[in-house]
């Protein structure tokens, strides 16, 4: 505690100095063009006041979601698969390498075209778009497992069940939580791009409404609002999976 | 029942040559026996292919020719059942002291209504009980090289094979190492083939001594010891005989340098 003191200092200046120079610009605009930091505030406090909203949020969340487990499930079974088989890495080394090279707004719209206005869209597209991050990261995971426990596995006579499940997996722990958390991060902020032009309703389909509103204002707000819950959700329910996972690492009792 | 445990015929391994073509022996022609239920050690210089042929023996790395036949106990299952105690503990730091040994007893498929009674056993044996739900890195180096000898026992294996299994600790706790394995062999009595280049080590432990030489490797001298256990390190005796087995090996290695 005592050497956090000084740290927070220059960032808590920095935080100040922001809203000061923020609430200067915003003087010389309309409050729908750029609103002061109060009025900003004011209108995330009026989001956060509707009922209607936690419905548009729950949509959207079932959305990330889905993207997100599908994208964890497909990408880190190629990645293992590319590991594990030198084969089949090399064989999907350039695939994955043209999707990750893609532009990602391309698919937010061929799949509207492809899927309609439907929970599909966003999906999908969050599905092409973080899976090959998940499968890259997985598939460096595999290159850094200890042989010398492979072996010792062997020696015991484990099959490969029983040597995925207990050897192999467990070390790619921390790159499949790393692929997480970034995969979550990815994958919300795709779903609002999706959904503000393939979704009746949603986080996404909000901001496409203010945006031809020309109310600057409510799409900043309806961002910072679900920008709170996600950051929540990362803090609270992803890092203490995380620090529950790894409790065995924890520093040796001398 | 057979009174061998582990029978080699003219086993060579071969290897590449660094760095250009062709192979080399690194073990040529090896023979060996090992008595059902004893202590075994092979002792020779660094590198002379020691780990090669545990590995052999263990099923990880093949041989080019010679035959190798590992003899289980009667009434055991027809496969033979292979400890390995590595020079590192190599334990499953994710897993629970208690999970890294049934890793090994589910890896064996032994009845699971025996696991936990295996555990005890075997925990208690190289004194860890009380420490089954206690997370590997939280143990000290010593104590982790302990738990992969109870491992290793806990299968019961035909053969236990052990490479320079205290090289890494520090000589005090290896010290005592020694001593207590050389208790827990009056408990359980394992075929045990244990890989060193310390010769003080091999006499201290064993009951055969099997000496080695380089490049390639062969067995050229076998050395019964016959003072009865338990045995104390500062024995005479064990000394006297690390002594004449020294000087033999020298005469060996210079042999071989000419």
């Amino acid at each position: 505690m005592k050497l956090r003191r000084p740290d927070i200092v220059p960032g808590l200046l920095s935080l100040i100095g922001l809203l000061l120079l923020w609430k200067a610009v915003s003087l010389y605009f309309l409050p729908s063009f750029l609103p002061s930091p109060a009025l900003l505030l004011e209108r995330v406090a009026t989001i956060f006041g509707q009922s209607s909203t936690y419905l548009v949020m729950a949509k959207t969340m079932e959305r990330v979601l889905a993207g997100l487990v599908l994208s964890m499930l497909i990408g880190a079974a190629i990645g293992l698969a590319m590991g594990l088989r030198r084969s089949v890495g090399s064989f999907l080394d350039s695939w994955i390498m043209v999707l990750l090279t893609f532009p990602a707004i391309s698919w937010a719209f061929i799949s509207i075209l492809w899927f309609g206005l439907s929970d599909i869209a966003p999906i999908f597209t969050i599905v092409l778009i973080v899976f090959p991050y998940v499968t890259m990261n997985v598939w460096e995971g595999t290159k850094a497992m200890d042989k010398e426990l492979t072996d010792m596995a062997t020696v015991f006579r484990a099959n490969r069940f029983l040597l995925l499940r207990k050897v192999l997996i467990p070390q790619l722990m921390p790159y499949l939580f790393s692929s997480l958390r970034i995969s979550f991060a990815l994958s919300w902020k795709i779903a609002l791009v999706s959904e503000a032009f393939g979704a009746s309703r949603g986080v996404g389909k909000e901001l496409m409404y203010w945006f031809q509103g020309i109310r600057a204002d409510m799409m900043l707000a309806w961002g910072v609002s679900f920008m709170i819950l996600m950051v929540l959700i990362d803090a609270i329910v992803l890092r203490r999976w995380e620090k529950q996972v790894f409790s065995w690492r924890r520093a040796p009792v001398a | 029942m057979s009174s061998e445990a582990v029978v080699i015929e003219k086993l060579t391994k071969m290897f590449p040559n660094p760095g250009g073509a062709g192979e080399f022996a690194v073990i040529e022609s090896l023979n060996l026996q090992i008595r059902r239920g004893t202590f075994a050690s092979i002792v020779g210089p660094s590198g002379c292919g020691k780990s090669t042929l545990l590995n052999i023996i263990a099923g990880i790395e093949t041989h080019d020719a010679g035959t190798l036949r590992i003899i289980p106990q009667e009434g055991a299952a027809s496969t033979a059942r292979i400890g390995y105690v590595f020079q590192s503990p190599r334990l499953l730091n994710w897993l629970t002291v208690e999970d890294n040994i049934k890793f090994a007893l589910e890896a064996q498929n032994i009845e699971k209504a025996l696991w936990n009674q295996r555990v005890k056993k075997y925990l208690d044996m190289v004194g860890l009980g009380g420490q089954e739900r206690n997370y590997p890195l939280k143990l000290s180096g010593g104590m982790q090289q302990r738990v992969a000898i109870s491992r290793a026992l806990a299968i019961e294996p035909d053969i236990l094979l052990m490479d320079e299994p205290f090289s890494h600790l520090d000589e005090i706790t290896a010290r005592k190492m020694r001593v207590d394995l050389m208790h827990i062999l009056e408990h359980a009595q394992p075929t045990i083939l244990f890989v060193t280049h310390s010769l003080r080590e091999a006499v201290f432990l064993s009951e055969d001594v099997y000496m080695m030489s380089v490049k390639p490797a062969r067995i050229f001298k076998q050395v019964r010891v016959d003072i009865p256990r338990p045995r104390h390190p500062e024995d005479s005796r064990l000394f006297d005989l690390e002594k004449d087995l020294v000087k033999e090996f020298f005469a060996v290695l210079e042999l071989s340098q000419q």
